[in-house]
């Protein structure tokens, strides 16, 4: 596992998400990538029942990555990420009196999973409850594990099919010192992950409000 | 017995004698014991003999009594012997003496009173008649009463020693049936159900998954007439093993060339010889060995039945009856049979003998077949280690850290990645295969062609699925010079590599023919290679060489390689062409000054040009002396070298 980042691809004007989403596969096609199969993250929200303290509740995120099948991790905003094996769902129905699955929050980013030479490119729609809200886009390269090291050659990779939208060096390698990324478990992909989710999650409102 | 510091404690006997005086240096002095008479004259000396034998009050006697009464002579007449009582140990004597003395008065007054007839007569006393005589009728009856007692306490006795004598039979037998049953307990596992001993003769605390139960019953060998001798090979154990386990077993793997008919499927049943019991182990040993033998076997055959089924391969495997064939190669077949004979059907055997067929047992896969079934069982085994955390799935440990880990496909399919018995089993017979044709063809080549000659040198370690053979082509007498061919040879499962001497490495497939024209063409290079190392050693100059010839007949093996090499003087030149399939061709190249037949040319009429080379002649080859190539070589190289 190599250095990731992950950003998120604003729909083009006049177009639907699907037809980006298109776009961008005919795009990394054209390149030489290959498809292989299909990936998929998913994220659910627990917030904390009887919160007695007047502190804002802080929620818990269960999330899955079809890229380390037998996992699961469980993060705090910003807080401290464990990972775990799939058991941990179970335990998590069994802890119904200190969490409780918020329905309706569940978000997903399926889509499409391509290898271009080193590169891993996953190209996903992200879904708020059923209803898409974005394009998510995961790129790997993964012979590296410093992300200093291999930053500049990402994101000429990225501007080769993003076009202007490549993201900055993502906060989590940011916030590190310099040395090696913890390529052990997949935690810096899915605090990625979840950091798009809730920015896509607060947009919804104003989006949804602007559009209909 | 404390631990304290010894006391010592000094005992002596005590003072027996009188101490007649102590002198100033703390000598005792003791008075001389008194002998027996000297004794009994002290003591006669304190008897009172005035003192009257009828008076009977013993108040009167105040005298201390002396302390060696045990002394005392019993002789004194009682009548004059007056001591107090109870204390002195002839008391009872004493008073018996009185009592009968007392007796004689009174026997003597009667007897006084009774001679005087006056008041006392003595008359006889009359006796009962009745009580002496008894009828004869109550003696026979008891006396035939007092005679059935006896018989009756005879016949007791009797019944108990003849109980005795089988009980001790009884008990033997039953030692020796404890006895064999401890030893049994020993090396398998029993339990007891209800009043039955069953044993377990399966592999499943060996970490088989077999679903057969492989229970034995253990019986006590009571049909034995105890009157009868012995017999030397009794046991009073015997076991009783499941039917389906009797008999004996192996797995047959053999490579067959060509495919027999379909209808000769399933039906294979040779058998072997029942291995010879070794000396000193019970007859229930060698059977439950067997029995778990053929357990095994089983165990192995319904493993590969599965897995040929599941297995999707190109060409599908073939399970029928007690076989499964595996195609590893065209053309070839690989079968593997459960071969299971019991009692029964060895006599059918032995009334119609076969044919005894070559024996195509691969030996070597059968043992890795049960060698493999055992590392299956120890993972199984493995996989269940504990201490296990509650809440994880079994499994192996790697995979079950795969989720806290945080392992990403690749790693995960890494760590399932297992391939099955027959996969493994059908590689190994791949690699035996190509392993023994490789040698095969080399030996082949090595007796077919002479010149020249190839060794091989087979290393003798070995992997299951690769070993390697070192091939080198030399000529005979030109060991030295003629190194240049030196091929490594590495046998896998599917194909050879050859590795040359220079590092090239050279991919075969498992075909035979492809072997075969790589070496030949080898051996034909080598020829040319060798005149190069001779041109060397002659001292004559080598103007070119090729390994792979573009001009001439194309050969259908390999190319034709060529050499052309000039004398030390320059006057000659050799050149050798040689293909595999051609055979060689020799030409020399004469000065041109010894050409008579050659056209005078206008041009080079100067006599330098003279030296120019001339026309070529060919050698006949064969017509030449020599044992061999390059020995025919050599002379040639001296013919044509001019002598200094």
């Amino acid at each position: 596992m190599g250095v990731t980042c992950v950003c998120q691809v604003p729909v083009a004007e006049g177009k639907s998400v699907q037809q980006t989403v298109d776009m961008l596969h005919r795009k990394l096609e054209q390149l030489g990538a290959v498809k292989q199969g299909n990936f998929c993250v998913d994220c659910e929200t627990y917030h904390p029942v009887g919160n007695t303290s007047g502190q804002p509740p802080k929620f818990l995120y269960v999330m899955h990555n079809s890229e380390t099948p037998l996992s699961c991790l469980a993060l705090f905003e910003g807080g401290p990420c464990l990972t775990a094996d799939g058991n941990f769902d179970v335990l998590m129905v069994k802890l119904k009196s200190h969490f409780q699955n918020s329905k309706g929050h569940k978000v997903e980013s399926r889509g499409a999973r391509y290898q271009y030479c080193d590169f891993l490119v996953k190209v996903g729609t992200v879904t708020v409850s059923s209803s898409a809200r974005g394009i998510s886009v995961e790129v790997e390269y993964c012979p590296c594990v410093v992300p200093g090291d291999c930053w500049n050659l990402m994101k000429e990779f990225m501007q080769s099919f993003l076009g202007p939208s490549v993201p900055e060096l993502p906060s989590v390698f940011a916030a590190k010192p310099e040395g090696l990324y913890a390529p052990v478990d997949c935690s810096d992909t899915m605090t990625q992950y979840l950091e798009l989710f809730s920015k896509l999650r607060k947009q919804q409102v104003v989006s949804g409000s602007s559009v209909r | 017995m404390s631990g304290g510091p010894a006391v010592r404690v000094s005992i002596e006997s005590s003072c027996e004698k009188q101490v007649q005086e102590v002198s100033l240096d703390g000598m005792e002095t003791y008075v001389p014991p008194l002998s027996m008479s000297q004794n009994l004259a002290k003591l006669a000396q304190r008897i009172d003999f005035g003192q009257g034998s009828d008076s009977e009050e013993e108040g009167a006697e105040g005298e201390p009594r002396e302390q060696e009464w045990g002394k005392q002579e019993p002789e004194e007449d009682e009548a004059t012997v007056k001591f107090q009582p109870s204390l002195w140990p002839w008391d009872s004597v004493r008073n018996n003496l009185r009592s009968a003395l007392t007796e004689m008065c009174v026997l003597y007054d009667v007897l006084s009173v009774v001679k005087e007839k006056k008041y006392m007569a003595l008359d006889p006393v009359s006796q009962d008649t009745t009580a002496g005589k008894t009828p004869p009728v109550f003696q026979l009856i008891s006396k035939r009463k007092s005679l059935a007692t006896a018989a009756q306490v005879l016949l007791k006795g009797a019944e108990k020693l003849s109980k005795s004598v089988a009980e001790n039979q009884e008990n033997r037998r039953q030692r020796d049936f404890n006895s064999e049953l401890l030893r049994l307990r020993s090396q398998w596992k029993l339990r007891k159900v209800g009043d039955k001993i069953l044993g377990d003769l399966s592999y499943r605390s060996a970490g088989s998954l077999f679903p057969h139960h492989g229970t034995f019953e253990v019986i006590k060998n009571t049909d034995i007439d105890l009157d009868k001798k012995i017999p030397e090979d009794y046991c009073p154990l015997n076991v009783q093993i499941p039917s389906d386990l009797e008999g004996s077993a192996y797995i047959k793997v053999s490579i067959q060339k060509q495919a027999p008919d379909i209808g000769d499927l399933g039906t294979v049943n040779l058998f072997r010889r029942q291995p010879k019991a070794k000396a000193g182990t019970q007859a229930w040993h060698v059977k439950l060995e067997a029995a778990q033998n053929v357990l095994l076997c089983k165990e192995i055959f319904a493993q590969l039945s599965r897995e040929a089924v599941q297995i999707k391969s190109q060409i599908p495997h073939i399970v029928v009856k007690n076989q499964i064939i595996s195609q590893p190669f065209p053309g070839l077949q690989l079968s593997i049979s459960l071969c299971h004979s019991t009692a029964g059907d060895k006599k059918n055997q032995r009334t119609s003998p076969e044919k005894p067929k070559p024996d195509d047992h691969l030996y070597v896969l059968e043992h890795n077949l049960h060698q493999l079934m055992r590392e299956f069982h120890k993972q199984t085994l493995s996989s269940v280690v504990m201490p296990h955390p509650a809440s994880a799935p079994f499994g192996h440990k790697r995979l079950r850290l795969a989720g806290p880990m945080a392992y990403d496909k690749a790693e995960i399919a890494a760590l399932q990645q297992g391939e099955g018995l027959l996969e493994k089993i059908i590689k190994q017979a791949k690699h035996i295969f190509l392993r023994s044709r490789t040698a095969r063809t080399i030996d082949s080549l090595a007796s077919r062609i002479e010149d020249p000659q190839i060794q091989a040198h087979w290393s003798n370690i070995n992997d299951v699925y690769e070993s390697s053979v070192k091939v080198l082509i030399t000529s005979q007498g030109y060991e030295q010079i003629c190194k240049s061919i030196q091929l490594q040879l590495n046998i896998g499962v599917e194909q050879i590599r050859v590795v040359h001497r220079d590092g090239r490495v050279i991919t075969l497939s498992h075909q035979e023919q492809e072997l075969q024209d790589f070496l030949l063409s080898q051996m034909s290079q080598h020829q040319v290679h060798a005149v190069q190392q001779l041109a060397k050693v002659m001292g004559w100059h080598v103007l070119s060489f090729s390994n792979h010839v573009g001009l001439g007949s194309v050969e259908s093996i390999g190319n034709a390689s060529a050499i052309t090499v000039a004398s030390p003087n320059g006057e000659y030149a050799i050149s050798v062409r040689n293909g595999p399939e051609s055979g060689c061709k020799v030409l020399v190249q004469f000065p041109r000054n010894q050409c008579k037949d050659l056209p005078k040319s206008d041009v080079i009429q100067d006599n330098k040009w003279n030296h120019l080379r001339g026309p070529y002649k060919e050698v006949h080859w064969s017509k030449m002396e020599g044992r061999n190539f390059v020995y025919k070589m050599e002379l040639l190289m001296a013919a044509l070298t001019p002598c200094p």
